[in-house]
């Protein structure tokens, strides 16, 4: 099994246990065959791209299905906000960067490889999230969870590709992409937990 | 259970819709509809394994397909692959289907939208 599939086998999991179980397998086996028809036509890149998209929908559809939600709502008021907190976090992220790099400040370049996780799967994740949580009526919480998982997955695999040109530091490569994760995971979560809970204390 | 009429499965969206054409005259494994689909839409339709078994889940669900017990050719194939075909009932809905989208290009036709030849 390539790394190609080990990594799709791995994205599987954004799906339900029970869809999963019943044609995870199935799955597999169609990507696999789709990769090495498209390796032999040269468009991988574009080929990830496809099924990283259809991944995203299609997992967010399958666990809104299997939960029977509507969803949590956004309100126009706590989608401002979260948004604005969200560009708040990549703007100091790009002036620190450039700061350090303008100062050559070890301390903070000793982040860079976290600064960078951060601004480009900040800038992709949040715009996927928001434009989900706008035009479907998925859980936003678990939408961010999944949708961040799988850009940076998608970022991983672009380093990969990449890493054949220049070098890479792959553990702190990882560990900012970690830390990003959990940075964005954890923003979206601190933010629809007094939603979720007043949703909860509003049920009969 | 299935609803009993096929006008109220319509409209299909594009993905099944492909996907029962597909099936409608043999039955197919999934890389071999994603195949099929791709080449009859030369490439401008492409089904992500994601689309096409959340599709398969529902409309095996809903009775517009089933799943073979058997492997139409065993000896050719990879034992782990499963094969569907069209149900009576969802050939009637995809029939129904073609038939609306008939209608529609019959109405472009008619406004001057398409030439007499359809080009």
């Amino acid at each position: 099994m390539n790394l190609s599939t080990r990594v799709y086998g791995l994205l599987l999991l954004a799906y339900p246990p029970e869809f999963r179980q019943e044609f995870g397998s199935q799955m597999l086996q169609v990507f696999r065959d789709s990769y090495r028809a498209e390796a032999r036509s040269g468009s991988v890149p574009s080929f990830w791209l496809r099924t990283l998209l259809d991944l995203i929908l299609t997992a967010a559809k399958e666990r809104a299905d299997r939960s029977g939600t509507k969803g949590i709502f956004m309100n126009r008021r706590s989608d401002t906000m979260v948004l604005l907190v969200a560009i708040g976090i990549i703007i100091i992220a790009v002036v620190i960067q450039r700061y350090a790099m303008r100062n050559n400040v070890a301390f903070i370049l000793l982040f860079g490889y976290f600064l960078d996780a951060l601004i480009v799967s900040g800038v992709i994740g949040n715009l996927i999230v928001f434009l989900l949580n706008k035009t479907t009526k998925l859980n936003p919480l678990r939408t961010a969870i999944s949708v961040f998982a799988a850009v940076d997955a998608a970022l991983l695999l672009l380093i990969v590709v990449l890493s054949s040109v220049a070098p890479v530091n792959w553990i702190g490569v990882l560990v900012g992409y970690l830390v990003s994760y959990v940075t964005w995971v954890g923003l979206h979560f601190a933010w629809r937990m007094p939603n979720r809970n007043q949703a909860l204390n509003s049920q009969p | 259970m299935t609803k009993e009429k096929p006008e109220a499965w319509l409209p299909l969206t594009p993905a099944m819709f492909h996907i029962l054409l597909a099936l409608a005259d043999k039955e197919r494994h999934g890389y071999e509809i994603m195949r099929e689909v791709d080449e009859r839409t030369e490439g401008k339709m492409r089904v992500g394994p994601g689309t096409l078994y959340g599709s398969i889940k529902r409309m095996l669900n809903d009775g517009l397909i089933e799943e073979l017990d058997e492997r139409p050719d065993p000896d050719l194939d990879d034992e782990r692959r499963r094969y569907y075909r069209l149900s009576d009932f969802g050939r009637r809905v995809a029939i129904a289907e073609a038939e609306r989208l008939d209608k529609l290009v019959k109405s472009a036709r008619s406004k001057k939208l398409l030439s007499a030849r359809g080009t």
